[in-house]
């Protein structure tokens, strides 16, 4: 079984990384879109640091190059899933993914899985590039950041398969996609300072990743109760988006919606 | 004793939606395939061929019933009782129109857990089968509509289950590439020893490829018999009557109130009936009728009949019965 589980993995990587070649300039053109918006925040700020002190542009670029890179890292990951299951519904193929004798969840976790690895290599270009363009080279210590990554998409992934479900029942959802993209940006910008904003998702796990890349922390120097907090965040969101995916997808199948769209 | 692949006992589904009537899809279902067996599910658009294929899949839940396959209880074995299904489920709408048809087949076998290594041959050898050779390492989207239905069932196949169902195989396919589909999976039934379960509205496609055939109706199974058999058992009271010089009207009406399956034409040499028989001694009635009203009968013979007449007259009786059940 275990041996087969591989081959699935397998399977399922090898096409999302053919996907992610086939639609490679898709993917180049929204990282240079919000590219973009970075240089014109960036030169923003600049202007603006003219009339204030320098410590302010540096403590706020750096949180800016760190904020961005989590909130796009997470969008796409968000987005990947929550798109790839209308898409696959309305192209057909998710009745045939639901085929699989190792079960639609194993199925969902090999894509999460293989899209957020594959997704590490365009968002570490476009982190160096933002890097290069402000001049502020942050640490890249991958072993304490692929965990914290891990954490802080977590919460992601569970509104993606919250809303992917919701989609499978209502179909025309869009709208509300965009409204999240907003909601993951607001929970990076507010302070952790405040405790509550600790249980919303990303927040924690984001000011963690500053930590490791600004006050070059190293995984098991964080406290462990912040960690233990950002994986717990994670793992609640994560649980209720696989909660309500399930709901809709019982609903779904009692109404015969899986293949429509 | 030939063992069961597939067991639907008293299978109900009905849709249920806010503000909509309840339609009832699937109404006390039963029937058995066996092992190798070729059976089609034969029926009108909403007579609920589909929706008994995704419920014995699990894509669906039906309301009340039971499914076995090969042995093993659906739900109870869900999602390992799929180690011994896959589907084709509205054509082409199956695939990843980015990925190739190469691709796409080691896809689908791979969410099986088969890797191309070990069935390299195989997915070569189905390629083959359906004339995909040239154009397997063609992109999904670049395939005509003929093609993108192969790829499909090779999928299904690639997945090597001993249960396959084919939901509408040849559906907007044109009239040729209906017809070699048709053939290459006839060649396929023969050659496989699978358990194929074909749903279609085309009478061609069943009498094709299939041993047995199940008609249904309204959600309900109208007939369940062997294709040959239901063949010459309508053929035996399928007649054709050719009458010298044109009936009169006296006889037209009492030959149509007798008999609702009459159909009279105008011919060169007099009139043609056409007319299926519910009773054999009903061949006695009709020569009555016609010697008392003067008819001078020139022929007298069987008619050819294929499944689509057989269909037509299945639905035509149950629309009878449940217009007379109706008006009582």
């Amino acid at each position: 079984m275990n041996m087969r589980l591989g081959t699935l993995f397998r399977t399922v990587f090898r096409r999302e990384l053919t996907m992610m070649t086939r639609y490679a300039v898709n993917t180049v053109s929204s990282l240079v879109s919000i590219y973009i918006l970075f240089v014109l925040i960036f030169l923003g700020m600049q202007r603006l640091s003219s009339t204030m002190a320098g410590e302010f542009l540096n403590d706020t670029l750096e949180g800016t190059i760190i904020g961005f890179f989590v909130w796009t890292f997470t969008i796409f990951a968000y987005s990947d899933l929550s798109w790839s299951l209308t898409g696959e519904a309305q192209a057909g193929t998710l009745e045939q993914l639901y085929l699989s004798p190792f079960g639609f969840r194993r199925v969902c976790a090999c894509t999460v899985i293989s899209t957020f690895l594959l997704n590490l290599i365009p968002h570490t270009v476009f982190l160096v590039a933002m890097m290069a363009t402000t001049g502020h080279w942050l640490r890249l210590d991958v072993v304490s950041l692929l965990p914290l990554m891990a954490i802080t998409v977590m919460g992601a992934y569970g509104f993606g398969f919250a809303l992917g479900g919701l989609a499978l029942v209502y179909k025309r959802i869009q709208a509300l996609f965009q409204i999240v993209q907003f909601i993951f940006l607001a929970c990076l910008v507010v302070p952790t300072r405040i405790p509550w904003v600790r249980f919303l998702p990303l927040s924690m796990g984001n000011s963690l990743i500053y930590d490791v890349m600004v006050q070059e922390k190293r995984l098991w120097e964080l406290p462990p109760m912040s960690v233990l907090t950002a994986l717990g965040v994670g793992a609640v969101y994560l649980a209720i988006g696989l909660i309500v995916f399930s709901r809709c997808e019982c609903v779904a199948k009692q109404r015969g919606l899986l293949g429509h769209y | 004793m030939e063992e069961t692949a597939l067991e639907v006992e008293a299978m109900s589904k009905t849709y249920r939606e806010r503000g909509r009537q309840e339609v009832r899809a699937v109404d006390n279902v039963s029937f058995k395939v066996k092992q190798q067996e070729v059976v089609g599910l034969l029926g009108p658009n909403g007579a609920g061929k589909t929706t008994i294929i995704k419920c014995i899949l699990g894509l669906m839940q039906p309301d009340a019933g039971e499914i076995r396959v090969f042995g093993q209880d659906v739900t109870k074995h869900y999602p390992r009782v799929l180690e011994n299904m896959s589907a084709v489920l509205e054509g082409s709408r199956n695939l990843y129109w980015r990925l190739t048809a190469w691709e796409n087949v080691l896809f689908f076998a791979g969410l099986s857990g088969i890797s191309s290594r070990d069935t390299h041959d195989y997915f070569n050898y189905l390629i083959e089968l359906f004339s995909l050779e040239d154009k397997k390492n063609v992109e999904v989207r670049k395939l005509s509509q003929g093609m993108k239905q192969k790829a499909s069932i090779v999928c299904a196949l690639a997945r090597r289950t001993p249960l396959v169902f084919l939901d509408e195989p040849t559906l907007g396919l044109d009239v040729e590439t209906s017809l070699e589909l048709r053939q290459i999976l006839k060649q396929l039934a023969q050659q496989e020893h699978r358990t194929i379960v074909v749903s279609s509205h085309n009478m061609d496609v069943i009498q094709d490829i299939c041993q047995r055939v199940i008609i249904l109706s309204g959600g309900r199974i109208m007939v369940d018999d062997h294709v040959d058999h239901l063949i010459k058992l309508f053929e035996t009271r399928a007649y054709r009557i050719a009458l010298d010089g044109h009936p009169s009207s006296e006889l037209e009406e009492a030959l149509a109130a007798r008999f609702s399956s009459i159909n009279m034409a105008a011919q060169k040499y007099g009139v043609e009936i056409k007319i299926n028989l519910s009773d054999r001694d009903d061949i006695y009635l009709l020569m009555d009728m016609l010697r008392s009203h003067g008819a001078i009968i020139d022929e007298i013979s069987h008619e050819d009949i294929d499944l689509e007449r057989v269909f037509l007259e299945v639905v035509r009786r149950e629309r009878d019965e449940y217009a007379s059940g109706h008006s009582i």
